[in-house]
């Protein structure tokens, strides 16, 4: 923290020099929006494309909802039709090679199988969403349990105390 | 700020330099297996963070962090589902940017105005904090000193602040940020029903025959009760779902009757239909000869704009707007006669065939009928009238409260209901729905606070937008924010927001866990613990009282806004903040300070630490000393016991997923008013509305009337705003949970291609969105889940980046005072 | 209906009658050279019709096409997309060789007689009638082997190393085996679709009773991926 509040000090004095802020704006934080203060407008940063590679991605806990690997243009899950369900329903993904949707997916409300997919879950893109090639705009210490084990096995805890 | 904790990150490359060096791999199990005990996470229940759905959800914690998240099988609302935003839950508290100790601006050490953000003790902060507030109250009095808290709060935070304003301080001016989410809703429930809160609830969704949304865009923001109704719908094939709204978007997906309809119409198209229910002799006349009265409303009153805004000038009943007088139910008949089929089609661009086939949801007295609505119809200049008239038509036909047969107001926050609206944390309410201008009111609260009679001022203090104006005007001037990003919610941040934070009179002090926008326009940041770094409670939609224990602690110096608000009273003394005379007919109060008079008042204090449910820790209780929490609870459930609000016992919440108050001799209510299920219902009368003196509820005539600005030659497109299903209200949370930011990364103009085309734009093209007040910069997005109709475009407001609130226009509904955030005129303007 | 018939065969059988009568007043030359200027004529400007019927612009001239399907088309891929090249509504929906054209015009005449009768002059109308109308579209593309895709969509020249791996896989076994149509896999992916229920590939209660079993299609697919490992990995990258 203190040797960062330095560097920030530092980057403050130049923003300064470059007079773009009315209201000397904070340095030891920073919101979302950079160094860019409430009041100025600055270019938009471009539409970012869906990540279409096919590739899956480990979840963070596994009860996570998996993140769509591919675009998901275009495909209707309405009334009259579910795109979704024509690859990674079970029936189809012999032909798809797709993954099956979980079984928790054929689940009614009180935890019944049911012979086809749940009406409940037909919605998939409330739990499951495509993912944009966009920077992260702040960086996660979430720590999955496997990191937090192996700490507790060099003896330390995953306590976030400053 | 730093990513990690230096002694996290020196911790970890002491780690990676052992495994090194003695070469063990990574999990130690070569089957893949952890053994035993140290497989075992601790689960514990809460309710989810976000919307006022009221999901519950599994927490498992291991070594103080939350690691794993998932839907409560065991809880009713929402049975083991969650949305995607409550699926990454575990990961809202670890943005690398918390803030973790107070920052106060300041020059060559001391506080200053134009000084910048410092790391100060939580003592530094406070003292400067109470030096300002004092000095505000010393000169000008209670009413320049303010709070804007939150339908996040949680259920005791929001009574204690209460208690701090209006008993400590003398000052009305408290409102929560659900002043701009459901004040309509809340005002609808009085001027109909005497009494607050739906009557139904969501077992509603699994009786009915057909759903009706009302500028409520269901599937993305209240995504699991949008599954109950599609579960509902595609189980049952008779089940019809009428999606409305301005512009189509996901719930369309569901839609049987899709309707589209011109801005401001909703109000022809509800007094259609109960012209339609009338014509076509489906009023249910016993119902409503037995349980309604019918009374005109006032008309012409204006927009809520400042008073010398030419609009309020012009208008008529501007400042009696909530007027009626009674009428007959021909009268009735003959006012909303004049809404016929071809008028409504050509007012609102629907079809005359969608408009009888919704028509026919409610007059068809075969189907049942479910409405839900949101910030559709409350953010509104005349929300209130949308609430009342929606009523109308339930009442007309006796669909209420009774299962499947429900107007059902939804509420975005997790406890708009269960803290703003029930605790009473607005600048006119008090606990249990009464009222600071009531004298009775005033003194039961003064009786349950064991405070001087006369200390709660009579007058309502300023609310949410009016806070803003009167922070620029410089008449508020001492001001604390919580739980909310009022900076990027709150409307036309241009000209009101920013220059009344930044105005050199005010001292602006603002809680949160993270830097927003709002933090950053402060003088005084407070860092806050969040979710289940503290035991809470809160109140969903449905009247579900749901509690959580403190699961881990929070990070750094952060406390609990509940923490904040008793250690802050401690700094002031009766003698400080009461009136001389009072204290001289009380001198048992001198000398106090407010956290004696206020927290250690024998009944909040009442209960011991031990109390505390094992193996859970609570940092409040431990640091005063007493059982923080179940003291509030059970001093704040004393107002509404007995008075068809009553609570369980404080401990029976942390045995089970929620309660659905009134809960008498341990039941709770799922239909209010009807006999069978609700005991304040009197035997044999079959239903009352018992908020009202005469137990009937009101039909109002209201008509339709034009929107604050429309389009016009020069500003030539409406703008609604709104929110996404991955991102939360103002994104704080979301954005910093790295796949909830690439799922929805920034706000785009969803705009139809026409109009796009019209303005040589295409998809990605750099346009400016500017109003009258202010302009944002953003991206055009002609395609995907939003659909807008040629001539309105869509921005959401989650982005930080994006402040389309520097756009829109600070109208409320005169009533409420709840803003209309769907409705004002912008020109669309490509950035070469 | 009989009598109809029989009253149109007879006056046929007249006007025959008069036709087949040499000429009395024109010269056989003139006739000849008239007969195939006429012919030209006539040709020229039948295909002008056709041409000018065969245009964006004409399609959706009527409202049910500009606000129903013209409408949906707008925010997909066929419309706009990377490389500019869009699908006006012909070159999907009108055969390019002649003979096909003329019978899909053909069947076109009833839908503009469903204009004029007022059948779909509705939204929800169109709606009602989707299933029925994209249902004869379905058919004839499976019928042609989704010709009027192909004409853009070449298998031949298909880089399956520039295309992702589920559609690498999905093109280079079902589609290079014939046994699949761009159409079985492609449905709606310009328009909004109607009710699915019963579609193969759509509705898992209604397989074709020729498709095989699981077991042997898995096997079967596991070959063709295996013998194209390298050209998924090349994909991948």
């Amino acid at each position: 923290m203190r040797e960062k509040f330095g560097l920030k000090l530092g980057l403050g004095a130049i923003a300064l020099v470059l007079g773009f802020i009315s209201l000397s704006y904070a340095q030891e934080v920073t919101d979302l929006r950079g160094a860019v203060p409430p009041t100025e407008e600055v270019a938009p940063p471009p539409i970012y494309n869906e990540i279409n590679d096919d590739k899956r991605r480990a979840r963070n806990y596994p009860e996570q909802p998996p993140v769509i690997p591919h675009n998901i243009r275009d495909y209707p899950i309405t009334l009259n039709a579910n795109r979704c369900l024509t690859c990674h329903t079970r029936e189809f993904t012999a032909e798809s090679l797709a993954p099956m949707i979980s079984i928790t997916h054929f689940m009614d409300r009180d935890g019944q199988v049911l012979a086809g997919v749940t009406p409940r879950r037909f919605f998939c893109t409330q739990c499951h969403v495509t993912q944009a090639d966009a920077p992260d705009l702040v960086e996660s210490t979430f720590m999955p349990i496997e990191k937090i084990i192996q700490q507790e096995k060099q003896g330390g805890s995953g306590e976030q105390t400053p | 700020m730093a990513q990690l904790t230096r002694r996290q990150v020196l911790k970890a490359k002491a780690a990676a330099i052992a495994a090194s060096v003695a070469g063990i791999p990574v999990a130690e199990a070569a089957n893949g297996i952890i053994p035993g005990d140290e497989a075992r996470l601790t689960w514990s229940k809460a309710p989810c963070r976000f919307c006022g759905t009221g999901c519950g959800v599994m927490v498992a914690v291991r070594d103080n962090r939350v690691v794993a998240t998932h839907g409560d099988i065991n809880a009713e609302v929402n049975r083991g589902l969650n949305c995607v935003k409550g699926y990454f839950l575990s990961k809202i508290m670890y943005g690398a940017d918390r803030l973790t100790q107070p920052l106060l601006r300041m020059k060559d050490g001391k506080y200053a105005k134009d000084g910048e953000f410092a790391p100060v003790t939580w003592d530094r902060a406070f003292d400067e904090m109470a030096a300002q507030w004092k000095r505000v109250l010393k000169e000008k009095g209670p009413t320049a000193v303010g709070m804007f808290g939150s339908g996040q709060w949680t259920v005791w935070e929001g009574y204690a602040g209460l208690k701090l304003m209006k008993a400590g301080f003398r000052s009305n001016n408290l409102d929560p940020n659900a002043r701009h989410c459901m004040a309509s809703a809340a005002v609808g429930f009085m001027r109909t029903f005497g009494m607050d809160e739906p009557m139904g609830c969501y077992d509603d969704i699994e009786a009915t025959d057909a759903f009706v949304l009302w500028g409520s865009n269901m599937a993305e923001m209240h995504p699991i009760l949008w599954t109950r109704v599609a579960d509902r719908r595609l189980s049952n094939p008779h089940v019809k779902v009428c999606v409305m709204s301005t512009f189509e978007h996901r719930s369309f997906d569901l839609a049987d009757i899709p309707i589209v309809f011109t801005p401001q119409s909703d109000l022809a198209i509800l007094n259609f239909i109960a012209h339609h229910i009338i014509s076509t002799g489906r009023v249910n006349r016993a119902f409503v000869d037995q349980h309604a009265n019918f009374k005109r409303g006032a008309v012409d009153i204006g927009y809520g704009l400042r008073p010398d805004n030419p609009l309020e000038t012009a208008a008529k009943n501007a400042t009696n707007a909530n007027d009626s007088t009674p009428m007959t139910f021909d009268e009735f008949a003959a006012f909303v006669a004049d809404y016929t089929l071809e008028k409504t089609a050509e007012m609102s661009g629907v079809s005359p065939e969608r408009l009888t086939a919704l028509a026919e949801l409610y007059a068809d007295p075969a189907t049942k009928v479910v409405s839900f609505w949101t910030m559709g119809f409350n953010q509104h200049t005349r929300g209130v009238w949308c609430n009342n008239m929606i009523y109308n038509i339930h009442l007309l036909t006796g669909k209420i409260a009774e299962p499947g047969n429900s107007p059902f107001s939804l509420t975005g926050q997790p406890s708009a209901c269960g803290t703003a609206r029930e605790v009473g944390t607005f600048s006119h309410r008090l606990p249990a729905d009464m009222v600071v201008t009531n004298p009775e009111h005033r003194k039961h609260a003064e009786e349950i606070w064991q405070i001087p009679e006369g200390t709660i001022p009579e007058k309502p203090g300023y609310h949410a937008v009016q806070q803003n104006r009167m922070l620029k005007d410089g008449k508020l001037n001492a001001y604390w924010v919580q739980v909310n990003n009022n900076m990027q919610a709150g409307p036309n941040m241009n000209q009101e927001g920013w220059p009344g934070y930044r105005n050199p009179d005010n001292f602006i002090t603002v809680s949160d866990p993270y830097p927003t926008v709002t933090t950053l326009a402060a003088d005084l940041i407070l860092p806050t613990a969040m979710w289940v770094e503290k035991e809470g409670a809160y109140g969903n939609a449905e009247r579900r009282t749901h509690f959580w224990h403190q699961l881990v602690s929070a990070p750094g110096d952060a406390r609990s806004d509940l923490w904040q608000l008793m250690e802050f009273s401690k700094r002031f003394t009766t003698d400080e903040v009461w009136a001389p005379e009072t204290l001289a007919a009380h001198p048992e109060f001198k000398g106090k300070t407010l956290f004696d008079v206020l927290f250690a008042n024998g009944k909040v204090n009442k209960f011991p630490v031990s109390d505390i449910e094992k193996g859970y820790s609570n940092y409040e209780s431990e640091y005063f000393g007493f059982y923080v929490q179940k003291g509030l609870f059970e001093e704040y459930a004393s107002f509404g016991r007995g008075h068809g609000h009553d609570l369980a016992p404080f401990d029976t919440y942390h045995q089970v997923r929620g309660l659905r108050w009134p809960v008498v001799d341990g039941k709770e209510t799922r239909w209010r008013y009807r006999e069978g299920y609700d005991p304040y219902v009197a035997a044999g009368s079959g239903l009352q509305f018992y908020g009202n003196k005469d137990k009937k509820a009101i039909i109002f005539a209201l008509p339709y009337e034009a929107p604050a600005e429309s389009p016009d030659d020069e500003y030539d497109m409406w703008l609604s705003t709104g929110r996404v299903l991955e991102h939360w209200h103002s994104g704080s949370m979301t954005r910093r949970v790295p796949e909830l930011n690439r799922a929805v990364p920034n706000a785009l103009c969803f705009m139809h291609p026409d109009d796009a085309k019209k303005r040589n734009l295409r998809r990605g093209d750099e346009v400016r969105v500017i109003s009258r007040r202010g302009e944002i910069r953003v991206r055009v997005e002609t395609r995907g889940r939003n659909r807008p109709p040629i001539g309105l475009v869509f921005v959401p407001w989650f982005d930080e980046g994006r402040l389309i609130n520097k756009v829109t226009l600070d109208a409320t509904d005169p009533i409420s005072k709840q803003t209309d955030f769907k409705k004002c005129a912008v020109k669309i303007e490509k950035v070469a | 209906m009989t009598a109809l018939i029989k009253r149109a065969f007879a006056l046929t059988l007249d006007i025959w009658f008069v036709l087949r009568k040499p000429s009395v007043h024109f010269s056989l030359g003139f006739l000849t050279i008239g007969g195939f200027v006429g012919g030209v004529m006539f040709w020229g400007a039948f295909n002008t019709a056709l041409e000018l019927t065969n245009t964006e612009t004409f399609c959706i001239s009527c409202h049910e096409m500009r606000d129903n399907v013209y409408e949906e088309l707008k925010t997909t891929i066929h419309f706009t997309n990377r490389s500019g090249v869009r699908a006006t509504c012909p070159d999907c929906h009108v055969p390019h060789k002649w003979t096909d054209k003329i019978a899909r015009k053909m069947q076109a005449s009833k839908e503009v007689w469903g204009k004029i009768f007022g059948t779909i002059n509705t939204r929800d109308k169109f709606l009602e009638k989707r299933r029925e109308l994209a249902g004869h579209e379905w058919a004839r593309l499976k019928a042609n082997d989704s010709l009027e895709c192909r004409n853009c969509h070449n298998f031949e020249y298909m880089d399956f190393t520039k295309q992702n791996t589920r559609a690498a896989k999905a093109h280079s076994t079902y589609l290079a085996s014939g046994e699949k149509t761009c159409i079985d896999c492609h449905k709606g992916i310009a328009h909004r679709l109607p009710n699915m229920e019963g579609v193969p590939g759509w509705d898992a209660t209604s397989l074709s009773p020729d498709d095989e079993d699981a077991s042997t299609r898995i096997r079967r697919v596991g070959e063709a991926l295996r013998s194209m490992d390298g050209l998924t990995q090349a994909a991948a990258e």
